[in-house]
């Protein structure tokens, strides 16, 4: 079972290619206002993630995550499940 | 691996062929409509976003388990038309409340459902007008989305709120069910949820079953062997009265994939439509675009057989001609027929449809001089051999066919007076299909809907020997020193440059220091580089003065920051109004250099 400090590294190279406006991800990015994703790419992203981790995020949990740290502790708690 | 993909792995979906005469909606009420079909072995079928098929649904089970939950319902001892909120996934569930509804004489109210990271607050707020605005009863919603409900009621007065097991438990009352007749609703749609002022149109049971009649017997032609396939919202008009109520009412199959699951597959569309050998689908332009640039990314060759798709309908926005033309070349190879594309047009408005263009036949574009049309209102045909000359300013608009039967259309100038071929003005609609009014709001209900029934649609376009081709939406209209400038012309300008793409950025105008309209569009902007940023601002500036010979004023604005409607329609309305507060306009306007 991965731990959230294993997800977290994996997660932030998977969010690079969206970050180039900050450079490098933090856990206190925010994914929409900082990486500036726009509805498009919040999709890829969710994609990318779901097939990395085999998970289905579920659709009610998007409107609370709001930063990388958000993300990791859904993955994280997703992965228990 | 998800409980959804491993579940009832032995389930087969509905069958296309029905075991029952085809009925092509001609039924009072859409309960007698569910009856019909309930008598034959089609159905509902729901796919997960890995291309599973998770639950199916006959119109069988549809009806007896949506007449036991009317049942319960009816236990709360309601009043006849209360309004029953229902947050509308994707679900089995969404079409349970909502022919309950049906079945006990209460009127549901499909709302949208949040796919937005990070958009907690928001969509509270947006479910608390909703909410408020429909004088809901009741609300129901998924239940990983009833917290989302309880937040957005905490100041409303709603008898029970709760997700499908909470229903589910409720008694069933022994008083015989009444199902909703003719003259009263069918449910109450929203037009704009996301807006300050949401927008509840009303439709009655004859209104829709009059639309959907036209629907089938007209723009589609359903016939027997017919198979609808959909990833458009349940609460956006043409995902619940296209793909919901159509197919239902056709006694049709229908293998739905949520929207999200199609943003995030585009192609799961595809194979859907593949592997259920569906030959309906319509989609906006935009989810066609998606499917082309997602193909161009991955160009893994996953194969797919498209010859089955005898319409694709397109509509609900600014229809496309060149991100259509992309999809049917990238899948010809596949057995796409471009004469598939079926252009309509409609609006919640109406129930949805007003107008089909010819079936098999393609889009069919219309080329006209814009300027004849931004100076003297017509749309004077151009032709196809000066273009390309740099002099000659081309507009291209699609046709939208025939009103279907029933509607009476006129185009009318500001006086009011009808207009013919080729003019342009504002389209007025009545008929059998249109809204009663929008509900508890009889002042926006007096300023859409005359005395005698003629709706004002807002749109403007004009006739090509009785088609009607939509032009745009004429509240958005700008007017610099008497000439009418699309927005659209703007946008586009914008969309040409390589870092804009389609939906990013939105024109309108504001009074400018001596009351003279100034145009303005803000565009989204991923670019960081302040250099960069300026040369776009300028780029963007020069085209637009070389192009529509007006000055303007280019704001950029950070990505997805642009207002939509819940149907996720750009809002220019809302988009100026949001720029006005962002912006000290008084002290801007004069310190711009703006005069022509």
């Amino acid at each position: 079972m991965m731990t959230y400090a294993e997800i977290l590294p994996q997660l932030v190279e998977t969010l690079k290619p969206y970050a180039k406006k900050v450079g490098h991800p933090k856990e206190t990015t925010d994914l929409v206002s900082e990486l500036g994703l726009d509805s498009l790419q919040v999709m890829q992203v969710l994609l990318k993630i779901e097939d990395q981790f085999d998970i289905s995020i579920p659709l009610n949990n998007l409107p609370n995550i709001r930063t990388v740290k958000d993300l990791g502790q859904e993955i994280e708690q997703l992965l228990k499940a | 691996m998800p409980s959804t993909n491993t579940q009832k792995t032995n389930i087969t979906a509905t069958p296309t062929q029905p075991a029952i005469n085809l009925r092509p909606g001609n039924f009072s009420t859409l309960s007698e409509a569910l009856d019909y079909a309930a008598c034959g072995n089609t159905g509902s079928n729901f796919y997960s976003g890995r291309g599973h098929l998770t639950h199916v649904l006959p119109y069988a089970e549809l009806q007896s388990q949506s007449k036991n939950l009317a049942k319960r319902l009816n236990g709360l001892g309601l009043q006849r038309g209360s309004r029953i909120a229902l947050v509308a996934d994707t679900t089995p569930d969404f079409l349970r409340f909502f022919f309950a509804c049906q079945y006990a004489g209460l009127i549901p109210v499909p709302l949208p459902i949040s796919i937005h990271l990070g958009g907690h607050e928001v969509y509270v707020k947006q479910l608390a007008r909703l909410l408020e605005s429909c004088q809901a009863s009741i609300a129901m919603a998924p239940e990983g989305f009833v917290p989302f409900l309880e937040e957005a009621a905490t100041e409303l007065n709603l008898q029970l709120i709760g997700g499908p097991e909470t229903f589910a438990s409720l008694e069933e009352s022994q008083i015989p069910l009444q199902p909703l007749e003719s003259h009263e609703l069918a449910y109450i749609q929203y037009t704009s949820g996301s807006t300050r002022w949401p927008r509840g149109v009303e439709v009655t049971q004859s209104a829709v079953m009059t639309n959907l009649a036209g629907i089938i017997q007209h723009g589609l032609k359903v016939q027997t062997g017919d198979r609808c396939v959909s990833w458009l919202p349940f609460y956006h008009d043409m995902g619940l009265v296209g793909f919901v109520l159509g197919p239902m009412a056709s006694q049709l199959s229908v293998d739905y994939l949520s929207t999200r699951d199609f943003a995030m597959r585009p192609r799961q569309w595809l194979k859907l439509m593949t592997n259920s050998k569906a030959t309906i689908s319509f989609s906006p332009s935009f989810g066609y675009e998606l499917c082309v640039r997602r193909l161009r990314e991955d160009s893994s060759s996953e194969s797919y057989d498209l010859s089955a798709w005898r319409i694709a309908g397109v509509g609900a926005e600014t229809i496309r001609a060149d991100s259509l033309g992309r999809f049917a070349k990238a899948l010809e190879p596949s057995g796409f027929n471009q004469q598939a594309f079926l252009a309509c047009y409609g609006m919640a408005e109406c129930s949805l449809a007003i107008s089909f263009a010819p079936l098999h036949s393609g889009i069919s574009v219309d080329l006209v001089d814009a300027d004849e049309l931004s100076n003297n209102r017509l749309a004077s045909p151009i032709s196809s051999s000066v273009i390309g000359d740099e002099e000659a300013r081309v507009s291209k608009f699609v046709n939208c066919g025939v009103p279907l039967p029933g509607y009476e259309v006129e185009i009318r100038d500001d006086m009011g007076i009808a207009l013919s071929d080729r003019e342009s003005g504002t389209i007025y609609v009545r008929g059998a299909s249109t809204m009663t009014g929008y509900f508890n709001d009889p002042v926006l209900t007096q300023e859409a809907l005359s005395e005698d029934g003629w709706l004002n649609t807002g749109d403007i376009g004009y006739w090509i020997d009785g088609s009607l081709v939509i032009i745009g939406r004429s509240k958005d209209m700008i007017i610099i020193n008497g000439r009418n400038i699309w927005p659209q012309d703007l946008e586009y300008v914008a969309e040409q440059q390589p870092e804009v793409r389609p939906g990013d950025s939105s024109a309108f105008s504001v009074s400018g220091p001596d009351g003279d309209e100034v145009a303005i569009m803000v565009v989204q902007c991923r670019e960081t580089n302040s250099e960069k940023r300026d040369d776009l601002i300028h780029r963007l500036g020069s085209r637009i003065q070389k192009e529509l010979s007006i000055p303007s004023y280019i704001e950029l604005i950070p990505p997805r920051t642009l207002p939509r409607t819940s149907s996720g329609k750009l809002s220019r309305s809302r988009a100026k109004s949001d720029f006005l507060k962002r912006v000290e306009w008084e002290t801007l306007a004069p310190a711009l250099s703006l005069s022509a």
